[in-house]
């Protein structure tokens, strides 16, 4: 089943009298259960691609369907909306809010369903078992190692069971062990789990977890065979 | 919205300093704005109360403070039995202070029967046949017992005078709270006021069908070309003209009240728009995990609200509190005016104190919600 569908998609930006094109009639496509890895020279434009799946910037031409929705053309307030229910977004560093316990990061996309408090209860504390930090749940980020936020991160991109979710660089900010453990992480959550995941990085190594790899160049996707068979790396 | 309530309780608390200077900032503001409220109703309920109209006062003429209005006791009795006057109390007026004053102390002194008869009073402490005993007996308002902290059997004494204390009586009128009871001899043999056998003023109660202007000018008639020829008023122009200086002055307070709570506004703004800019990336985050544009509106909104509420709660109870137990009035030329507590001033002051709220948090608010995501992410 496709599940992201971005369709001769053209990202512009302006600054003054400066366009910088890093999409370009770009076409993409991902299946349900894909585990996509988006490499790519620095500026290439990969972000910007991820930022579009994710719903939280838009294509200057071209049309976007994630989960069937067509989300070039949503309002801001149906975006968000959508956003709540489809996707889950780790973000390189920073992911958590800082006044909230990591349960309270986690629990965060799920006060915008119609969820019942024990029913958030119960998701949340499935998600902390499965990313290993139950006996963190009352840790501010502040407390967290940079690995542990991390997967705080990564509980919360999937605690409401998104369509799809998207990585930048999720491993960028962290060491050689906890890369590794970050990037297991990921990929149990696609074979156990079956979530479909884009993720995008600089590192060979994470890319080749992956169960299709893609380089960004000149706005264009490359498909690839990556060198490193997924299952070596365990 | 409550879902989110422990992140926006959070938030505030994280910049506990800032919030809680901001929160007594609006408490400050609101309580002045309260005391000056005060000050505004004690004025309007003055001005306000019907039997104002149906009561007459005869001053002497062309004197306008009751230490320097002198009329022959008699003009009491010869008023009595003028067409439309149910009956006339001579009244000798004491006080230390004629200008306006906070801390006015003011003696009415009454033939002791008329006081009963034209005065609701209810004592609380003491008892009446010890007042009427006492040839220096007082009867005290409870607001002036509590702020001069006076006590039954106590001796009380102000400039040339010395009392004793009989009684604390409560009324329903507020300004009666502060004011001093006595009797009328011993005010007029007060030493060196030289004025036995006179009066300040003297009070005409109206029968039911008299027409209050045409008694007015009656009265006015009969004393003309006598030994002192008098002006009569209802007590509500008589009231009116005593305190008409302090109507334009508490305006001109009401206006610094207002003034206060502008800059209420300013501030909770400036705060609430710091925590805004604060926070730039995390309200990105909210948004890319799905809280749509109106709800980070909603957020901040209400941390200006709360803000405000709180302070102002602080204010507005501590203000309350203040007129509660102070007993404070404003005197002027003899005119009481009670500063009480009212719910109607409560209510008013969290309503502006919620409308400062809302206003405040709108801009901080409009630039949180319409914050694009993906630049917001790149800030640190
Ligand atoms: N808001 C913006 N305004 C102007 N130019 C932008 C904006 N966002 C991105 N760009 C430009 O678009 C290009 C692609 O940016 P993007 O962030 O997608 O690159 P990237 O492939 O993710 O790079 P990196 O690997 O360094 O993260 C860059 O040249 C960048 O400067
Ligand atoms: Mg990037």
């Amino acid at each position: 089943m496709l599940v992201v569908d971005v369709d001769h998609v053209t990202k512009q930006f302006t600054k003054g009298e400066h366009t910088i094109t890093p999409l370009r009639d770009t076409t993409f496509q991902m299946e349900r259960g894909d585990f996509v890895s988006l490499m790519g020279a620095s500026g290439s434009g990969k972000s910007t691609l991820l930022n579009l799946v994710a719903g939280i910037d838009r294509p200057t031409t071209g049309r976007i369907t994630v989960a069937g929705q067509e989300i070039t053309g949503l309002s801001r307030s149906r975006l968000a909306r959508w956003r709540a229910e489809h996707v889950g977004y780790i973000f390189q560093t920073h992911n958590l809010v800082p006044v909230l316990t990591a349960y309270e990061n986690i629990e965060l996309p799920l006060l915008l369903l119609p969820l019942s408090r024990s029913e958030r209860r119960r998701r949340v504390d499935v998600t902390l078992e499965a990313v290993g930090l139950a006996d963190r749940a009352d840790h501010y980020p502040r407390q967290l190692s940079g690995g542990q936020e991390q997967r705080v991160g990564i509980a919360r991109a999937i605690v409401a069971n998104p369509t799809v979710v998207v990585a930048d660089e999720p491993t960028g900010d962290l060491d050689g062990e906890t890369t590794g453990q970050i990037l297991d992480l990921l990929q149990r959550l696609n074979t156990e789990l079956g979530m479909t995941l884009l993720m995008v990085t600089h590192d060979l190594h994470a890319a080749s977890v992956a169960s299709r790899r893609y380089r960004l160049e000149q706005g264009q996707l490359i498909a690839r065979e990556s060198a490193v068979v997924a299952g070596s790396l365990t | 919205m409550i879902r989110f309530g422990p992140y926006i309780l959070k938030t505030l608390w994280r910049h506990r300093t800032r919030t809680l200077l901001t929160v007594s900032g609006a408490a400050v503001a609101l309580f002045v704005y309260s005391f000056v409220g005060a000050v505004q109703e004690g004025l309007n309920r003055l001005a306000s109360d019907q039997s104002h109209h149906r009561t007459l006062i005869v001053f002497q003429a062309n004197r306008f403070c009751p230490s320097t209005s002198k009329l022959p006791e008699d003009y009491a009795r010869k008023i009595e039995q003028m067409p439309g006057v149910a009956g006339a109390v001579p009244i000798k007026v004491y006080m230390n202070n004629c200008r306006a004053s906070l801390d006015v102390v003011v003696f009415n002194g009454l033939p002791a029967e008329k006081l009963k008869a034209t005065r609701q009073l209810d004592l609380s402490e003491g008892d009446w046949s010890t007042f009427e005993k006492q040839r220096d007996g007082i009867v005290v308002g409870q607001a002036v017992a509590l702020r001069r902290k006076l006590k039954v059997g106590q001796k009380f004494s102000i400039g040339a005078l010395t009392t004793s204390i009989a009684g604390i009586f409560t009324s329903p009128i507020p300004s009666e709270q502060n004011m001093i009871y006595a009797h009328l001899e011993f005010l007029q043999r007060i030493k060196g006021l030289n004025s036995v056998g006179t009066c300040t003023q003297v009070e005409v109660a109206l029968t039911a069908d008299a027409n209050s202007d045409a008694v007015c000018r009656a009265i006015d008639e009969r004393f003309r070309g006598g030994p002192i020829s008098t002006d009569t008023r209802t007590r509500g122009v008589f009231q009116a003209r005593a305190v008409g200086d302090l109507i334009e002055l508490v305006g001109f307070v009401r206006l610094l009240g207002l003034a206060c709570v502008a800059l209420v506004l300013a501030l909770v703004s400036t705060t609430t728009l710091m925590g805004v800019q604060d926070r730039i990336r995390e309200h990105a985050i909210l948004q890319t995990v799905g809280c749509t544009p109106a709800r980070i509106f909603s957020f901040v909104i209400a941390e200006s609200l709360i803000v405000c509420l709180v302070g102002g709660g602080f204010g507005i109870g501590a203000a309350m509190c203040a007129l509660q137990f102070s007993g404070l009035a404003l005197g002027t030329e003899g005119i009481l005016i009670a500063f009480l507590p009212s719910l109607a001033l409560a209510a008013t002051g969290l309503a502006i104190a919620a409308g400062v709220g809302v206003v405040a948090g709108l801009a901080p608010a409009w630039q949180a919600a319409n914050a694009e995501i993906v630049p917001a992410l790149r800030t640190a």
